[in-house]
């Protein structure tokens, strides 16, 4: 059985390349491949793109194996599960209403104060047409690619939460790296004290919190929601609760991304913020040209006077061009240093 | 058969056959569907073919098809460049020192053995893994690969006996 019964060959036939060499290409190979990555990257997104509607078709029939077998299961208790889920319906309803409100007030209470709005995003609906499932890596392949918009980074969600990233795009596919996965590093917050920390993956089901402040205690089923930092991933986008494991904190994620079948691909882009112009009743008396206030009289009060300090340096903006700002030729008199915000 | 101007047809497609049906083992390994769920990896189906005819004719499965055959699973698979290049051929170097023994077994016997070298190539790729980034990676991933790969085979030992009996035999004037 173990050799299908056929004979033993003893012969090695020709010359083949020596196992030594061969070993030592290998070697070279894993060097190469770290050097020069992108390389194997783009040889990956064209097979990608070109297996696209091989894969797109047979997604289907697999799909649909696999939800049959899930459900196998789940046929016993299907009218619990449904009194279950009627419920839950009944209360999101009230959830739902209650939204609504809050989000009519928190727009006029925007509105009052003259809050910047949250950046605009637009997203690009895509769908899984394939799971790649290895010991160390758990990706996703989606089917848009650069022809749809999609940039490597940028943030993969589905109804529920976040999925994942987008590390490499073909011309019609992309590559997803999931937040389970051994090489995803995401910025997160976690509330409501808006702690920030890294959520790392480790191939298991739920991803561990890293790099949080000395001291922090956090509470269990406290939501975690990406932080924005670092401008690649918009922030407040839900991704799940704080499961305290022994002395570390894992989070179970709001997504299920192994049967995530349509997603969406968030564009983010932080655009620039300009400072509002500063009119000339904002200025400090000396920058508008005022003369300057008249020194306290001695002796006026009891009270000892505070000692009068030049005025602060002033921001100005530039006015039409985006050039870096120069000093005015006629203001070397009062030799305001640089601030640096420009 | 007839020669064909230096050319042997036969040879060349029983010559083929062995890395034909690696490659297949490639495509289906990275496959991108769960068929096994999605908390089990893909089975190794390439090393089935390599391991069977590095024991039956190593002369049609060379350390450069295995080089190459690694490669593929590299460029298919979605990790480091090497990795699994590397991890074939310190399996194939680990059969092809060890080829009585493997040879030897019979039964559940082979199982073992291809258990065994499926157990190496699994070492090899968590090793290298580890080391290419330097982290203590989680055991479990390749536990559950070795096991799956080994049940596989099980399944798939009776194809590649059949093929090497029905198709590569024949084709080969010197069997």
């Amino acid at each position: 059985m173990g050799n299908g019964g056929w004979r033993i060959s003893r012969s090695r036939g020709r010359a083949h390349l020596p196992l030594t060499v061969v070993a030592v290409l290998a070697v070279a190979l894993i060097l190469f491949g770290k050097a020069r990555s992108s390389l194997f990257d783009d040889a990956r997104t064209n097979l990608s793109d070109w297996m696209r509607p091989a894969l797109s078709v047979t997604r289907a029939p697999m799909e649909a194996a696999g939800k049959w077998l899930s459900s196998i299961g789940e046929f016993f208790w299907v009218y619990q599960e449904n009194l279950r889920l009627k419920e839950e319906n009944a209360r999101l309803k009230q959830w739902h209403n209650k939204a609504l409100v809050l989000d009519e007030r928190l727009k006029r209470y925007q509105l009052l104060l003259h809050a910047v709005p949250d950046p605009a995003m637009s997203s690009v609906v895509a769908r899984v047409i394939g799971r790649a499932n290895h010991p160390f890596l758990q990706t996703i392949i989606l089917d848009a690619g650069k022809a749809n918009g999609v940039k490597p980074g940028q943030a993969v969600i589905d109804q529920r939460g976040m999925i994942g990233r987008v590390y490499l795009t073909g011309e019609r596919t992309s590559w997803v790296i999931l937040l389970t996965d051994l090489n995803s590093r995401i910025p997160v917050s976690i509330e409501p004290n808006t702690d920030q920390a890294i959520m790392t993956g480790d191939n298991s089901p739920m991803p561990m919190i890293e790099t949080l402040a000395r001291g922090v205690q956090l509470k269990a089923d406290a939501q975690v929601v990406t932080s924005g930092d670092g401008d690649i991933l918009p922030a407040g986008i839900p991704i799940g609760v704080i499961v305290p494991v022994g002395n570390t904190y894992r989070v179970a994620l709001f997504a299920d991304q192994t049967t995530a079948q349509d997603v969406e691909i968030v564009d983010f882009k932080l655009k620039p913020e300009h400072p509002p112009a500063v009119t000339q009743q904002e200025l400090p008396v000396t920058a508008a040209g005022l003369p300057p206030a008249a020194p306290p009289q001695p002796g006026a009060g009891l009270l000892p006077q505070p000692v009068l300090q030049p005025p602060p340096p002033v921001f100005k903006p530039p006015v039409q061009t985006q050039k870096p700002a120069t000093p005015p030729a006629d203001s070397g008199d009062n030799d305001v240093p640089n601030t640096g915000n420009e | 058969m007839e020669r064909l101007g230096g050319f042997l047809p036969n040879r060349f497609f029983s010559n083929a056959i062995p890395v034909f049906f690696s490659l297949v083992g490639v495509a289906l390994t990275n496959l991108p569907f769960s068929v096994f769920g999605s908390w089990i990896p893909s089975p190794l189906y390439a090393l089935m073919p390599v391991y069977y005819w590095c024991l039956v004719r190593p002369d049609l499965m060379s350390p450069g098809w295995v080089l190459l055959i690694g490669l593929g699973s590299d460029v298919l698979s979605p990790a480091p460049i090497g990795i699994w290049s590397a991890s074939f051929v310190i399996t194939y170097a680990v059969i092809d020192r060890q080829r009585d023994a493997f040879a030897g077994l019979s039964g559940w016997g082979a199982i073992l053995g291809f258990a065994t070298a499926t157990l190496i190539a699994c070492c090899a790729h968590y090793v290298i893994t580890s080391l290419y980034l330097w982290k203590v990676m989680a055991v479990s991933g390749s536990i559950k690969e070795f096991a799956v790969t080994s049940l596989m085979y099980v399944a798939v030992l009776p194809l590649l006996g059949w093929t090497h009996r029905k198709v590569v035999g024949p084709l080969r004037s010197d069997f």
